[in-house]
Protein backbone atom coordinates (compact mmCIF):
# COMPACT_ATOMS: atom_id res chain seq x y z
CA UNK A 1 0.00 0.00 0.00
CA UNK A 2 1.77 3.05 -1.26
CA UNK A 3 -0.26 5.66 0.57
CA UNK A 4 1.02 4.67 3.98
CA UNK A 5 4.20 6.68 3.37
CA UNK A 6 6.76 3.91 3.34
CA UNK A 7 10.37 4.88 3.75
CA UNK A 8 12.19 1.86 2.36
CA UNK A 9 13.60 2.55 -1.11
CA UNK A 10 12.47 -0.80 -2.53
CA UNK A 11 8.92 -0.10 -1.49
CA UNK A 12 9.07 3.35 -2.97
CA UNK A 13 10.30 1.94 -6.28
CA UNK A 14 7.56 -0.61 -6.22
CA UNK A 15 4.93 2.00 -5.55
CA UNK A 16 6.28 4.07 -8.44
CA UNK A 17 6.06 1.03 -10.69
CA UNK A 18 2.52 0.37 -9.52
CA UNK A 19 1.60 3.99 -10.20
CA UNK A 20 2.97 3.85 -13.72
CA UNK A 21 1.21 0.55 -14.38
CA UNK A 22 -2.04 1.77 -12.89
CA UNK A 23 -2.09 4.65 -15.32
CA UNK A 24 -0.52 2.91 -18.29
CA UNK A 25 -2.78 -0.13 -18.47
CA UNK A 26 -6.12 1.58 -18.98
CA UNK A 27 -4.63 4.36 -21.06
CA UNK A 28 -2.70 2.12 -23.47
CA UNK A 29 -5.33 -0.54 -23.96
CA UNK A 30 -8.51 1.51 -23.80
CA UNK A 31 -7.93 5.19 -24.39
CA UNK A 32 -5.28 4.93 -27.10
CA UNK A 33 -7.27 2.44 -29.23
CA UNK A 34 -10.39 4.59 -28.96
CA UNK A 35 -8.40 7.70 -29.85
CA UNK A 36 -6.85 6.02 -32.90
CA UNK A 37 -10.31 4.82 -33.85
CA UNK A 38 -11.64 8.37 -33.67
CA UNK A 39 -8.75 9.66 -35.79
CA UNK A 40 -9.42 6.90 -38.35
CA UNK A 41 -12.90 8.26 -38.90
CA UNK A 42 -11.32 11.33 -40.50
CA UNK A 43 -9.31 9.30 -43.02
CA UNK A 44 -10.43 8.18 -46.44
CA UNK A 45 -10.08 5.11 -48.64
CA UNK A 46 -8.84 5.02 -52.18
CA UNK A 47 -9.08 1.75 -54.09
CA UNK A 48 -8.82 -0.45 -51.07
CA UNK A 49 -6.02 1.37 -49.29
CA UNK A 50 -6.41 3.82 -46.47
CA UNK A 51 -5.47 7.42 -47.25
CA UNK A 52 -3.99 9.09 -44.21
CA UNK A 53 -5.17 12.62 -44.98
CA UNK A 54 -7.76 14.35 -42.80
CA UNK A 55 -11.19 14.65 -44.37
CA UNK A 56 -14.77 15.06 -43.27
CA UNK A 57 -15.90 12.90 -46.19
CA UNK A 58 -17.06 9.98 -44.06
CA UNK A 59 -19.35 12.13 -41.97
CA UNK A 60 -20.67 13.97 -45.02
CA UNK A 61 -21.42 10.60 -46.59
CA UNK A 62 -23.20 9.39 -43.48
CA UNK A 63 -25.49 12.43 -43.39
CA UNK A 64 -26.13 12.80 -47.12
CA UNK A 65 -26.30 9.24 -48.44
CA UNK A 66 -29.98 8.16 -48.48
CA UNK A 67 -29.10 4.71 -47.09
CA UNK A 68 -27.49 5.36 -43.75
CA UNK A 69 -29.67 7.83 -41.85
CA UNK A 70 -32.91 5.83 -42.34
CA UNK A 71 -31.23 2.60 -41.21
CA UNK A 72 -29.71 4.46 -38.27
CA UNK A 73 -33.11 5.83 -37.29
CA UNK A 74 -34.89 2.49 -37.79
CA UNK A 75 -32.31 0.79 -35.62
CA UNK A 76 -32.85 3.32 -32.85
CA UNK A 77 -36.62 2.77 -33.07
CA UNK A 78 -36.07 -0.99 -33.04
CA UNK A 79 -33.90 -0.84 -29.93
CA UNK A 80 -36.31 1.48 -28.12
CA UNK A 81 -39.05 -1.08 -28.87
CA UNK A 82 -36.83 -3.87 -27.55
CA UNK A 83 -36.31 -1.88 -24.35
CA UNK A 84 -40.06 -1.31 -24.04
CA UNK A 85 -40.90 -4.99 -24.50
CA UNK A 86 -38.22 -6.02 -22.01
CA UNK A 87 -39.53 -3.59 -19.39
CA UNK A 88 -43.16 -4.60 -19.88
CA UNK A 89 -42.19 -8.21 -19.17
CA UNK A 90 -39.52 -7.53 -16.58
CA UNK A 91 -41.44 -5.10 -14.37
CA UNK A 92 -44.18 -7.54 -13.27
CA UNK A 93 -41.59 -10.28 -12.81
CA UNK A 94 -39.32 -8.03 -10.74
CA UNK A 95 -42.32 -6.88 -8.70
CA UNK A 96 -43.32 -10.46 -8.05
CA UNK A 97 -39.78 -11.29 -6.91
CA UNK A 98 -39.79 -8.31 -4.58
CA UNK A 99 -43.00 -9.49 -2.92
CA UNK A 100 -41.44 -12.86 -2.10
CA UNK A 101 -39.81 -13.49 1.23
CA UNK A 102 -36.37 -14.71 2.19
CA UNK A 103 -34.62 -17.38 0.27
CA UNK A 104 -37.18 -17.71 -2.54
CA UNK A 105 -36.64 -14.15 -3.62
CA UNK A 106 -32.95 -14.61 -4.39
CA UNK A 107 -33.29 -18.14 -5.70
CA UNK A 108 -35.87 -16.98 -8.26
CA UNK A 109 -33.84 -13.89 -9.10
CA UNK A 110 -30.85 -16.12 -9.76
CA UNK A 111 -33.02 -18.41 -11.89
CA UNK A 112 -34.06 -15.48 -14.08
CA UNK A 113 -30.52 -14.11 -14.35
CA UNK A 114 -28.62 -17.33 -15.05
CA UNK A 115 -29.64 -17.51 -18.75
CA UNK A 116 -27.53 -14.37 -19.24
CA UNK A 117 -24.35 -16.34 -18.83
CA UNK A 118 -25.33 -19.02 -21.31
CA UNK A 119 -23.93 -19.19 -24.77
CA UNK A 120 -25.15 -16.23 -26.78
CA UNK A 121 -24.66 -17.85 -30.18
CA UNK A 122 -26.52 -20.99 -29.16
CA UNK A 123 -29.42 -18.97 -27.80
CA UNK A 124 -29.73 -17.03 -31.06
CA UNK A 125 -29.67 -20.29 -32.99
CA UNK A 126 -32.29 -21.90 -30.76
CA UNK A 127 -34.56 -18.84 -30.90
CA UNK A 128 -34.26 -18.85 -34.68
CA UNK A 129 -35.37 -22.45 -34.80
CA UNK A 130 -38.30 -21.64 -32.48
CA UNK A 131 -39.39 -18.72 -34.68
CA UNK A 132 -38.87 -20.54 -37.97
CA UNK A 133 -41.43 -21.97 -40.38
CA UNK A 134 -41.26 -25.40 -38.72
CA UNK A 135 -40.61 -23.90 -35.34
CA UNK A 136 -42.47 -24.22 -32.09
CA UNK A 137 -44.10 -20.78 -32.28
CA UNK A 138 -45.78 -21.52 -35.60
CA UNK A 139 -46.86 -24.97 -34.44
CA UNK A 140 -48.40 -23.49 -31.30
CA UNK A 141 -50.20 -20.71 -33.17
CA UNK A 142 -51.60 -23.16 -35.72
CA UNK A 143 -52.66 -25.56 -32.97
CA UNK A 144 -54.44 -22.72 -31.16
CA UNK A 145 -56.22 -21.82 -34.36
CA UNK A 146 -54.75 -18.31 -34.46
CA UNK A 147 -52.97 -19.04 -37.72
CA UNK A 148 -54.33 -21.14 -40.58
CA UNK A 149 -50.91 -22.27 -41.69
CA UNK A 150 -47.30 -21.69 -40.56
CA UNK A 151 -46.16 -18.17 -41.27
CA UNK A 152 -42.79 -16.74 -42.18
CA UNK A 153 -43.68 -13.59 -40.30
CA UNK A 154 -41.33 -14.32 -37.41
CA UNK A 155 -38.04 -15.11 -39.03
CA UNK A 156 -35.56 -13.33 -41.32
CA UNK A 157 -37.04 -9.87 -40.93
CA UNK A 158 -37.22 -6.97 -38.46
CA UNK A 159 -39.82 -8.78 -36.30
CA UNK A 160 -37.39 -11.61 -35.79
CA UNK A 161 -34.69 -9.21 -34.62
CA UNK A 162 -37.14 -7.50 -32.29
CA UNK A 163 -38.32 -10.76 -30.73
CA UNK A 164 -34.88 -12.33 -30.48
CA UNK A 165 -33.21 -9.31 -28.90
CA UNK A 166 -36.07 -8.93 -26.41
CA UNK A 167 -35.79 -12.55 -25.42
CA UNK A 168 -32.03 -12.29 -25.01
CA UNK A 169 -32.04 -9.07 -23.00
CA UNK A 170 -34.95 -9.46 -20.52
CA UNK A 171 -32.64 -10.38 -17.60
CA UNK A 172 -30.80 -7.08 -18.01
CA UNK A 173 -34.11 -5.31 -17.35
CA UNK A 174 -35.12 -7.49 -14.41
CA UNK A 175 -32.09 -6.80 -12.24
CA UNK A 176 -32.14 -2.97 -12.03
CA UNK A 177 -35.93 -2.88 -11.60
CA UNK A 178 -35.76 -5.50 -8.86
CA UNK A 179 -33.00 -3.58 -7.07
CA UNK A 180 -34.97 -0.33 -7.15
CA UNK A 181 -38.12 -2.07 -5.89
CA UNK A 182 -36.17 -3.76 -3.13
CA UNK A 183 -34.78 -0.43 -1.97
CA UNK A 184 -38.23 1.08 -1.33
CA UNK A 185 -38.63 1.32 2.46
CA UNK A 186 -41.41 -0.85 3.85
CA UNK A 187 -42.42 2.01 6.15
CA UNK A 188 -43.59 4.10 3.19
CA UNK A 189 -45.89 1.35 2.00
CA UNK A 190 -47.23 0.77 5.49
CA UNK A 191 -47.77 4.50 5.99
CA UNK A 192 -49.72 4.65 2.74
CA UNK A 193 -51.76 1.67 3.84
CA UNK A 194 -52.43 3.25 7.26
CA UNK A 195 -53.60 6.45 5.62
CA UNK A 196 -56.27 4.48 3.85
CA UNK A 197 -54.86 4.11 0.37
CA UNK A 198 -55.90 1.03 -1.58
CA UNK A 199 -53.24 -1.37 -2.82
CA UNK A 200 -53.59 0.04 -6.31
CA UNK A 201 -53.27 3.65 -5.08
CA UNK A 202 -50.16 2.73 -3.10
CA UNK A 203 -48.67 1.15 -6.18
CA UNK A 204 -49.42 4.11 -8.45
CA UNK A 205 -48.37 6.84 -6.02
CA UNK A 206 -45.55 5.25 -4.01
CA UNK A 207 -44.09 2.14 -5.57
CA UNK A 208 -44.22 3.09 -9.24
CA UNK A 209 -42.64 6.56 -8.89
CA UNK A 210 -39.92 5.23 -6.60
CA UNK A 211 -39.09 2.37 -8.96
CA UNK A 212 -38.83 4.57 -12.06
CA UNK A 213 -35.06 5.08 -11.62
CA UNK A 214 -34.67 1.32 -11.93
CA UNK A 215 -36.83 1.35 -15.04
CA UNK A 216 -34.66 4.10 -16.53
CA UNK A 217 -31.46 2.13 -15.86
CA UNK A 218 -33.05 -0.99 -17.28
CA UNK A 219 -34.12 0.83 -20.43
CA UNK A 220 -30.68 2.29 -20.99
CA UNK A 221 -28.95 -1.08 -20.39
CA UNK A 222 -31.19 -2.92 -22.81
CA UNK A 223 -31.04 -0.18 -25.43
CA UNK A 224 -27.25 -0.01 -25.39
CA UNK A 225 -26.85 -3.78 -25.58
CA UNK A 226 -29.42 -4.05 -28.37
CA UNK A 227 -27.98 -1.31 -30.54
CA UNK A 228 -24.45 -2.65 -30.34
CA UNK A 229 -25.43 -6.17 -31.35
CA UNK A 230 -24.50 -7.23 -34.86
CA UNK A 231 -24.69 -11.01 -34.43
CA UNK A 232 -28.44 -11.27 -33.82
CA UNK A 233 -29.51 -9.16 -36.83
CA UNK A 234 -27.04 -11.03 -39.00
CA UNK A 235 -28.42 -14.37 -37.90
CA UNK A 236 -32.18 -13.82 -37.75
CA UNK A 237 -32.61 -10.66 -39.82
CA UNK A 238 -32.29 -12.17 -43.28
CA UNK A 239 -32.11 -9.64 -46.13
CA UNK A 240 -34.83 -7.24 -44.99
CA UNK A 241 -33.70 -6.96 -41.38
CA UNK A 242 -30.88 -4.54 -41.92
CA UNK A 243 -29.59 -2.76 -38.84
CA UNK A 244 -26.90 -0.22 -38.18
CA UNK A 245 -24.69 -2.76 -36.44
CA UNK A 246 -24.70 -4.92 -39.57
CA UNK A 247 -23.76 -2.03 -41.85
CA UNK A 248 -21.00 -1.09 -39.43
CA UNK A 249 -19.68 -4.64 -39.28
CA UNK A 250 -19.75 -4.97 -43.06
CA UNK A 251 -17.40 -1.98 -43.39
CA UNK A 252 -14.75 -4.13 -41.77
CA UNK A 253 -15.60 -7.19 -43.80
CA UNK A 254 -17.10 -7.20 -47.27
CA UNK A 255 -17.23 -3.44 -47.86
CA UNK A 256 -13.71 -3.01 -46.46
CA UNK A 257 -13.84 0.66 -45.62
CA UNK A 258 -12.34 1.00 -42.15
CA UNK A 259 -12.38 4.80 -41.95
CA UNK A 260 -16.06 4.93 -42.89
CA UNK A 261 -16.76 2.15 -40.39
CA UNK A 262 -14.97 4.22 -37.77
CA UNK A 263 -17.19 7.21 -38.58
CA UNK A 264 -20.29 5.02 -38.26
CA UNK A 265 -18.96 3.82 -34.90
CA UNK A 266 -18.63 7.41 -33.75
CA UNK A 267 -22.29 7.96 -34.63
CA UNK A 268 -23.19 4.79 -32.73
CA UNK A 269 -21.08 5.86 -29.76
CA UNK A 270 -22.90 9.21 -29.65
CA UNK A 271 -26.28 7.49 -29.38
CA UNK A 272 -24.92 5.09 -26.76
CA UNK A 273 -23.45 7.93 -24.69
CA UNK A 274 -26.79 9.77 -24.84
CA UNK A 275 -28.62 6.63 -23.72
CA UNK A 276 -26.20 6.05 -20.85
CA UNK A 277 -26.42 9.70 -19.74
CA UNK A 278 -30.23 9.64 -19.85
CA UNK A 279 -30.21 6.38 -17.90
CA UNK A 280 -27.80 7.89 -15.39
CA UNK A 281 -29.78 11.12 -15.07
CA UNK A 282 -33.11 9.43 -14.39
CA UNK A 283 -31.59 6.31 -12.86
CA UNK A 284 -30.58 8.08 -9.65
CA UNK A 285 -32.92 7.01 -6.95
CA UNK A 286 -34.53 9.84 -5.04
CA UNK A 287 -36.17 9.70 -1.68
CA UNK A 288 -35.64 6.00 -1.07
CA UNK A 289 -33.08 6.52 1.66
CA UNK A 290 -34.81 6.90 4.97
CA UNK B 1 -43.45 -5.19 -0.33
CA UNK B 2 -46.90 -5.48 1.12
CA UNK B 3 -48.98 -8.57 0.68
CA UNK B 4 -51.02 -8.18 -2.45
CA UNK B 5 -54.62 -9.03 -3.12
CA UNK B 6 -54.94 -12.47 -4.67
CA UNK B 7 -55.85 -11.78 -8.31
CA UNK B 8 -52.88 -9.48 -8.80
CA UNK B 9 -50.56 -12.02 -7.20
CA UNK B 10 -51.77 -14.64 -9.63
CA UNK B 11 -51.31 -12.23 -12.53
CA UNK B 12 -47.76 -11.38 -11.43
CA UNK B 13 -46.88 -15.02 -10.88
CA UNK B 14 -48.23 -15.84 -14.33
CA UNK B 15 -46.08 -13.15 -15.98
CA UNK B 16 -43.03 -14.31 -14.02
CA UNK B 17 -43.63 -17.88 -15.17
CA UNK B 18 -44.01 -16.66 -18.74
CA UNK B 19 -40.70 -14.79 -18.49
CA UNK B 20 -38.98 -17.87 -17.08
CA UNK B 21 -40.39 -20.02 -19.89
CA UNK B 22 -39.29 -17.45 -22.49
CA UNK B 23 -35.80 -17.33 -21.01
CA UNK B 24 -35.37 -21.06 -20.74
CA UNK B 25 -37.04 -22.28 -23.92
CA UNK B 26 -34.03 -21.43 -26.12
CA UNK B 27 -31.88 -23.45 -23.72
CA UNK B 28 -34.37 -26.29 -23.59
CA UNK B 29 -34.32 -26.88 -27.36
CA UNK B 30 -30.66 -27.96 -27.68
CA UNK B 31 -30.76 -29.98 -24.45
CA UNK B 32 -33.75 -32.02 -25.62
CA UNK B 33 -32.18 -32.47 -29.02
CA UNK B 34 -29.03 -33.79 -27.43
CA UNK B 35 -30.93 -36.86 -26.16
CA UNK B 36 -33.59 -37.29 -28.83
CA UNK B 37 -33.68 -37.21 -32.60
CA UNK B 38 -35.52 -34.28 -34.11
CA UNK B 39 -36.67 -34.31 -37.70
CA UNK B 40 -38.74 -31.57 -39.34
CA UNK B 41 -39.37 -29.91 -36.00
CA UNK B 42 -40.90 -33.03 -34.47
CA UNK B 43 -39.21 -34.67 -31.53
CA UNK B 44 -39.02 -38.44 -31.57
CA UNK B 45 -39.52 -39.08 -27.86
CA UNK B 46 -39.50 -42.85 -28.17
CA UNK B 47 -35.78 -43.46 -28.42
CA UNK B 48 -33.47 -41.51 -26.15
CA UNK B 49 -29.86 -41.79 -27.22
CA UNK B 50 -26.41 -40.74 -26.13
CA UNK B 51 -25.03 -40.98 -29.65
CA UNK B 52 -24.67 -37.21 -29.91
CA UNK B 53 -22.28 -37.29 -26.97
CA UNK B 54 -20.24 -40.03 -28.60
CA UNK B 55 -20.13 -38.02 -31.82
CA UNK B 56 -18.97 -34.98 -29.88
CA UNK B 57 -15.95 -36.87 -28.56
CA UNK B 58 -14.96 -37.51 -32.19
CA UNK B 59 -15.38 -33.91 -33.32
CA UNK B 60 -11.77 -32.71 -33.16
CA UNK B 61 -12.57 -29.36 -34.65
CA UNK B 62 -14.92 -28.47 -31.81
CA UNK B 63 -12.67 -29.93 -29.15
CA UNK B 64 -9.78 -27.83 -30.41
CA UNK B 65 -11.97 -24.73 -30.22
CA UNK B 66 -12.98 -25.70 -26.71
CA UNK B 67 -9.34 -26.05 -25.72
CA UNK B 68 -8.56 -22.64 -27.20
CA UNK B 69 -11.45 -21.12 -25.26
CA UNK B 70 -10.17 -22.60 -22.01
CA UNK B 71 -6.64 -21.31 -22.65
CA UNK B 72 -7.94 -17.85 -23.43
CA UNK B 73 -10.21 -17.96 -20.36
CA UNK B 74 -7.43 -18.92 -17.98
CA UNK B 75 -5.03 -16.28 -19.36
CA UNK B 76 -7.77 -13.66 -19.19
CA UNK B 77 -8.59 -14.57 -15.60
CA UNK B 78 -4.96 -14.37 -14.49
CA UNK B 79 -4.33 -11.05 -16.23
CA UNK B 80 -7.60 -9.44 -15.19
CA UNK B 81 -7.47 -10.57 -11.57
CA UNK B 82 -3.89 -9.42 -11.09
CA UNK B 83 -4.35 -6.07 -12.79
CA UNK B 84 -7.88 -5.54 -11.48
CA UNK B 85 -6.77 -6.15 -7.90
CA UNK B 86 -3.71 -3.92 -8.27
CA UNK B 87 -5.84 -1.16 -9.75
CA UNK B 88 -8.42 -1.49 -6.99
CA UNK B 89 -5.70 -1.37 -4.33
CA UNK B 90 -4.17 1.62 -6.03
CA UNK B 91 -7.34 3.66 -6.41
CA UNK B 92 -8.86 2.73 -3.08
CA UNK B 93 -8.73 5.76 -0.84
CA UNK B 94 -7.09 7.86 -3.53
CA UNK B 95 -8.95 10.80 -4.96
CA UNK B 96 -6.71 12.39 -7.60
CA UNK B 97 -7.36 11.09 -11.08
CA UNK B 98 -9.44 8.23 -9.78
CA UNK B 99 -12.78 9.05 -11.34
CA UNK B 100 -11.20 9.67 -14.73
CA UNK B 101 -9.20 6.45 -14.81
CA UNK B 102 -12.11 4.54 -13.36
CA UNK B 103 -14.21 5.87 -16.22
CA UNK B 104 -11.62 4.56 -18.70
CA UNK B 105 -11.64 1.14 -17.07
CA UNK B 106 -15.42 0.97 -17.33
CA UNK B 107 -15.55 2.20 -20.94
CA UNK B 108 -15.04 -1.16 -22.70
CA UNK B 109 -17.73 -2.65 -20.53
CA UNK B 110 -20.22 0.17 -21.17
CA UNK B 111 -19.48 0.66 -24.87
CA UNK B 112 -21.01 -1.77 -27.33
CA UNK B 113 -18.52 -4.61 -27.92
CA UNK B 114 -18.42 -3.77 -31.60
CA UNK B 115 -16.83 -0.41 -30.78
CA UNK B 116 -14.29 -1.82 -28.29
CA UNK B 117 -13.51 -4.65 -30.69
CA UNK B 118 -13.02 -2.44 -33.73
CA UNK B 119 -10.93 0.07 -31.77
CA UNK B 120 -8.66 -2.77 -30.64
CA UNK B 121 -8.55 -4.22 -34.15
CA UNK B 122 -7.26 -0.93 -35.56
CA UNK B 123 -4.93 -0.48 -32.60
CA UNK B 124 -3.34 -3.92 -33.11
CA UNK B 125 -2.91 -3.18 -36.79
CA UNK B 126 -1.29 0.19 -36.08
CA UNK B 127 1.23 -1.26 -33.62
CA UNK B 128 1.86 -4.19 -35.95
CA UNK B 129 0.57 -6.92 -33.68
CA UNK B 130 -0.68 -9.89 -35.70
CA UNK B 131 -4.14 -11.13 -34.80
CA UNK B 132 -3.69 -14.23 -32.67
CA UNK B 133 -4.68 -15.68 -29.35
CA UNK B 134 -2.67 -12.91 -27.68
CA UNK B 135 -4.91 -10.24 -29.18
CA UNK B 136 -7.97 -12.22 -28.11
CA UNK B 137 -6.65 -12.42 -24.55
CA UNK B 138 -5.96 -8.67 -24.52
CA UNK B 139 -9.45 -7.98 -25.84
CA UNK B 140 -11.08 -10.19 -23.22
CA UNK B 141 -8.97 -8.75 -20.41
CA UNK B 142 -9.85 -5.19 -21.32
CA UNK B 143 -13.51 -6.23 -21.44
CA UNK B 144 -13.72 -8.08 -18.09
CA UNK B 145 -11.30 -5.87 -16.15
CA UNK B 146 -14.11 -3.59 -15.00
CA UNK B 147 -15.92 -6.50 -13.35
CA UNK B 148 -12.91 -7.72 -11.38
CA UNK B 149 -11.88 -4.18 -10.47
CA UNK B 150 -15.34 -3.31 -9.20
CA UNK B 151 -15.76 -6.56 -7.24
CA UNK B 152 -12.43 -6.12 -5.46
CA UNK B 153 -12.94 -2.39 -4.88
CA UNK B 154 -16.34 -2.99 -3.27
CA UNK B 155 -14.80 -5.51 -0.91
CA UNK B 156 -11.97 -3.10 -0.07
CA UNK B 157 -14.47 -0.37 0.70
CA UNK B 158 -16.48 -2.60 2.98
CA UNK B 159 -13.31 -3.70 4.77
CA UNK B 160 -12.85 -1.96 8.05
CA UNK B 161 -9.94 0.50 8.17
CA UNK B 162 -9.27 -0.47 11.76
CA UNK B 163 -7.94 -3.85 10.60
CA UNK B 164 -5.13 -2.20 8.66
CA UNK B 165 -4.48 0.31 11.42
CA UNK B 166 -4.32 -2.43 14.04
CA UNK B 167 -1.83 -4.30 11.89
CA UNK B 168 0.43 -1.22 11.68
CA UNK B 169 0.02 -0.52 15.40
CA UNK B 170 1.20 -4.02 16.12
CA UNK B 171 4.38 -3.26 14.19
CA UNK B 172 3.72 -5.01 10.90
CA UNK B 173 5.37 -3.61 7.77
CA UNK B 174 3.42 -2.61 4.69
CA UNK B 175 4.18 -5.96 3.05
CA UNK B 176 3.19 -7.98 6.09
CA UNK B 177 -0.06 -6.06 6.35
CA UNK B 178 -0.70 -6.66 2.69
CA UNK B 179 -0.02 -10.42 2.75
CA UNK B 180 -1.56 -11.20 6.09
CA UNK B 181 -4.47 -8.76 6.41
CA UNK B 182 -5.52 -7.26 3.11
CA UNK B 183 -5.05 -10.16 0.72
CA UNK B 184 -6.85 -12.79 2.84
CA UNK B 185 -9.76 -10.38 3.21
CA UNK B 186 -9.90 -9.85 -0.54
CA UNK B 187 -9.46 -13.47 -1.55
CA UNK B 188 -13.13 -14.41 -1.83
CA UNK B 189 -13.89 -11.26 -3.84
CA UNK B 190 -10.95 -12.13 -6.11
CA UNK B 191 -12.18 -15.68 -6.60
CA UNK B 192 -15.72 -14.46 -7.29
CA UNK B 193 -14.39 -11.88 -9.75
CA UNK B 194 -12.25 -14.55 -11.39
CA UNK B 195 -15.24 -16.83 -11.91
CA UNK B 196 -17.30 -14.01 -13.41
CA UNK B 197 -14.37 -13.04 -15.63
CA UNK B 198 -14.00 -16.62 -16.80
CA UNK B 199 -17.72 -16.95 -17.52
CA UNK B 200 -17.70 -13.72 -19.54
CA UNK B 201 -14.57 -14.71 -21.42
CA UNK B 202 -15.97 -18.16 -22.11
CA UNK B 203 -18.96 -16.72 -23.93
CA UNK B 204 -17.46 -13.54 -25.39
CA UNK B 205 -18.28 -13.53 -29.09
CA UNK B 206 -18.42 -10.07 -30.60
CA UNK B 207 -15.02 -8.72 -29.59
CA UNK B 208 -13.45 -12.11 -30.30
CA UNK B 209 -14.82 -12.27 -33.86
CA UNK B 210 -13.14 -8.93 -34.57
CA UNK B 211 -9.72 -9.54 -33.03
CA UNK B 212 -9.18 -13.27 -33.51
CA UNK B 213 -6.65 -14.74 -35.87
CA UNK B 214 -6.73 -18.22 -37.35
CA UNK B 215 -7.44 -20.04 -34.09
CA UNK B 216 -11.02 -19.49 -33.07
CA UNK B 217 -12.64 -19.85 -29.69
CA UNK B 218 -15.75 -21.95 -29.21
CA UNK B 219 -18.38 -19.19 -29.64
CA UNK B 220 -16.68 -17.98 -32.81
CA UNK B 221 -16.42 -21.53 -34.12
CA UNK B 222 -20.12 -22.09 -33.38
CA UNK B 223 -20.94 -18.79 -35.05
CA UNK B 224 -19.12 -19.89 -38.18
CA UNK B 225 -20.87 -23.27 -38.14
CA UNK B 226 -24.30 -21.77 -37.55
CA UNK B 227 -24.63 -20.48 -41.11
CA UNK B 228 -24.59 -24.04 -42.37
CA UNK B 229 -26.68 -25.45 -39.55
CA UNK B 230 -25.40 -27.48 -36.64
CA UNK B 231 -24.62 -31.15 -36.58
CA UNK B 232 -26.42 -33.00 -33.75
CA UNK B 233 -23.29 -33.34 -31.64
CA UNK B 234 -23.32 -29.56 -31.10
CA UNK B 235 -26.45 -30.05 -29.01
CA UNK B 236 -24.53 -32.38 -26.73
CA UNK B 237 -21.85 -29.73 -26.41
CA UNK B 238 -24.46 -27.12 -25.56
CA UNK B 239 -25.97 -29.31 -22.86
CA UNK B 240 -22.53 -29.80 -21.33
CA UNK B 241 -21.70 -26.09 -21.52
CA UNK B 242 -24.98 -25.18 -19.85
CA UNK B 243 -24.30 -27.54 -16.96
CA UNK B 244 -20.81 -26.10 -16.63
CA UNK B 245 -22.18 -22.54 -16.64
CA UNK B 246 -24.73 -23.31 -13.94
CA UNK B 247 -21.91 -24.70 -11.85
CA UNK B 248 -19.90 -21.50 -12.38
CA UNK B 249 -22.89 -19.36 -11.37
CA UNK B 250 -23.44 -21.28 -8.17
CA UNK B 251 -19.74 -20.96 -7.35
CA UNK B 252 -19.70 -17.23 -8.11
CA UNK B 253 -22.76 -16.68 -5.91
CA UNK B 254 -21.08 -18.55 -3.06
CA UNK B 255 -18.01 -16.36 -3.16
CA UNK B 256 -19.67 -13.03 -3.86
CA UNK B 257 -22.66 -12.99 -1.51
CA UNK B 258 -21.31 -12.08 1.92
CA UNK B 259 -21.55 -14.88 4.43
CA UNK B 260 -23.62 -12.90 6.99
CA UNK B 261 -26.19 -11.98 4.36
CA UNK B 262 -26.59 -15.59 3.30
CA UNK B 263 -27.26 -16.77 6.84
CA UNK B 264 -29.47 -13.79 7.59
CA UNK B 265 -31.83 -14.75 4.82
CA UNK B 266 -32.33 -18.32 5.91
Amino acid sequence: MSKTGSTQPSERQLSLLVTVLAFALPVVFVLVPLAIFLVYSFFGVDQGTIVYAPTLGNYVRFFTDPIFLPVFWNTIVLCVSVAAICILLAYPAAYFLATLKGRWRYALLMLLLVPLLMSYVIKIYAIRSILGLNGFLNKALVALGILQQPSTLFVFNMNAILLTLSLLLIPFAILPIFLSLERIPQTLLRASDDLGASGWQTFLRITLPLSLPGVASAASFVFVLAIGDFLTPQMVGGISGFTFGRILYSQFGTAYNWPFGAALSVALAMVVICAILIGERFGRSRGTSL
Amino acid sequence: MNALPRPSTIFLAAITTLVAVLLYSPLFVPIVSSFFTISQGNVDWSSPTLSTYAALAENHDILAALRTTLIVGVCTVILSVVSGTLLALYYHGRRSGRSFLQFIIFLPFLMPPIISGLALLIFFREIGLERSLLTVVIGHTVFVLAIVYRTVLMRLQSMSRTLVEASYDLGATGWQTFWRIILPNLSSAMVGGAILAFALSFDETMITILVTGTQSTLPVRLWAMMRLGFSPDINALVALILMFTVLLCVLAARFLIPRQMATERT
